[in-house]
């Protein structure tokens, strides 16, 4: 048998996994090639590894520490289910009212009276009594003086 | 207890036979949780919340099935989507820094069984070799191939477990083999060890 052949079969001879005669011709094989001895050497110093780590020992404490989970979990869930309720409620009426209170605000903002607008009263109101000349000379009197001036 | 006294008493949420389900499955929860993450911390982190599910969902549990093919089923989906949330995380992500680990003298001794004390450094290399062959498998390949070798369960067993039929199961196995021969070649042929 050649190499190449023995290589792709010999994870399955060491397993076990071959029919009669190919694992005598493995065996044969193995023999007379150093080099593939050497390898499924290895291979099986590598796959017995499986077996001391499915034998390894456990954490004694290791229900303790399920328990300290659950039951921190249990009081992580209660949390949870507390929080939903309140800011599925309050939350929508909170912002309900920020708007409403900023709406307000915007119409109370926007009906305020003019300080501009008051100043412009208050100075046409002022000139007024220098633009409009008749309320202090009557027509009467500016007439009688001409006339009395010809 | 036994089995169908444990389920029904969990049922009602009785501690004890939640600490009788515990200690009774801890080694099967936890040795098949390292099958597939190759780090014991986080096989008992896993393990931990196998147990804490299914004391959760108990009341779903339907006793067509057997409690151990269920816990298998629920350790094996606990760890891969653990393998998937921490993919970057992983110190050696090929037999490549292996083999450049070995050669710049940095020890990557990873918490593994492999610390034993009475084990030689030699050993965790292969362990940690083997491990990152069995790493590079497909998931389906490595759930199948862990429950035989790690579990000692039959191909009947594993095709319950991860619901597939018999011939599946020994397809699944022979290619996981297969592949795990080619990687400890490759492993072998660049002197990693």
């Amino acid at each position: 048998m050649k190499c190449r052949a023995i290589h792709k079969n010999l994870i399955f001879y060491l397993e076990g996994d071959l029919k009669k005669e190919e694992m005598s011709g493995v065996e044969l094989h193995l023999n007379e090639c150093r080099e593939c001895a050497a390898f499924a050497e290895e291979m099986k110093m590598t796959l017995g590894i499986i077996e001391n780590e499915k034998n390894a020992e456990v954490n004694p404490y290791f229900y303790t520490r399920v328990k300290a989970k659950l039951e921190s979990f249990a009081q992580a869930q209660q949390v949870k289910t507390l929080k939903p309720a309140y800011i599925r409620v309050l939350q929508p009426v909170f912002f309900s009212m920020v708007l409403l209170m900023g709406i307000s605000a915007g119409i109370m903002i926007g009906n305020a009276p003019s300080r501009y607008e008051a100043r412009m009263v208050i100075s046409v109101e002022g000139l007024v009594p220098f633009l409009d000349e008749m309320s202090h000379e009557p027509i009467e009197t500016f007439i009688f003086e001409q006339d009395g001036n010809e | 207890m036994s089995e169908s006294e444990i389920i029904q008493k969990l049922q009602q949420g009785d501690e004890h036979a939640f600490r009788s389900l515990v200690e009774n499955y801890k080694k099967i929860v936890i040795n098949t949780c390292f099958g597939i993450v190759h780090h014991q911390e986080d096989a008992e982190d896993i393990a931990q919340e196998v147990f804490i599910e299914v004391f959760r969902s108990v009341r779903n549990f339907r006793a067509d099935a057997k409690l151990s093919t269920w816990l298998y089923r629920i350790s094996v989906n606990r760890s891969l989507n653990f393998i998937r949330d921490n993919k970057n995380k992983k110190r050696i992500h090929s037999i490549d820094d292996l083999v450049q680990n070995k050669h710049s003298g940095l020890l990557s001794l990873s918490a593994t069984r492999s610390d034993h004390p009475g084990l030689k450094f030699e050993n965790s290399q292969r362990a940690e070799m083997l491990h990152l062959a069995v790493d590079s498998l497909p998931d389906n390949q490595k759930v199948a191939f862990t429950l035989n070798k790690y579990e000692d369960l039959s191909y009947q067993e594993i095709a319950e477990v991860m619901a597939i039929s018999l011939s599946s199961v020994e397809s699944l196995i022979h290619r996981a083999k297969k592949n795990l021969q080619k990687k400890l070649y490759d492993c072998y042929k660049k002197n990693c060890i």
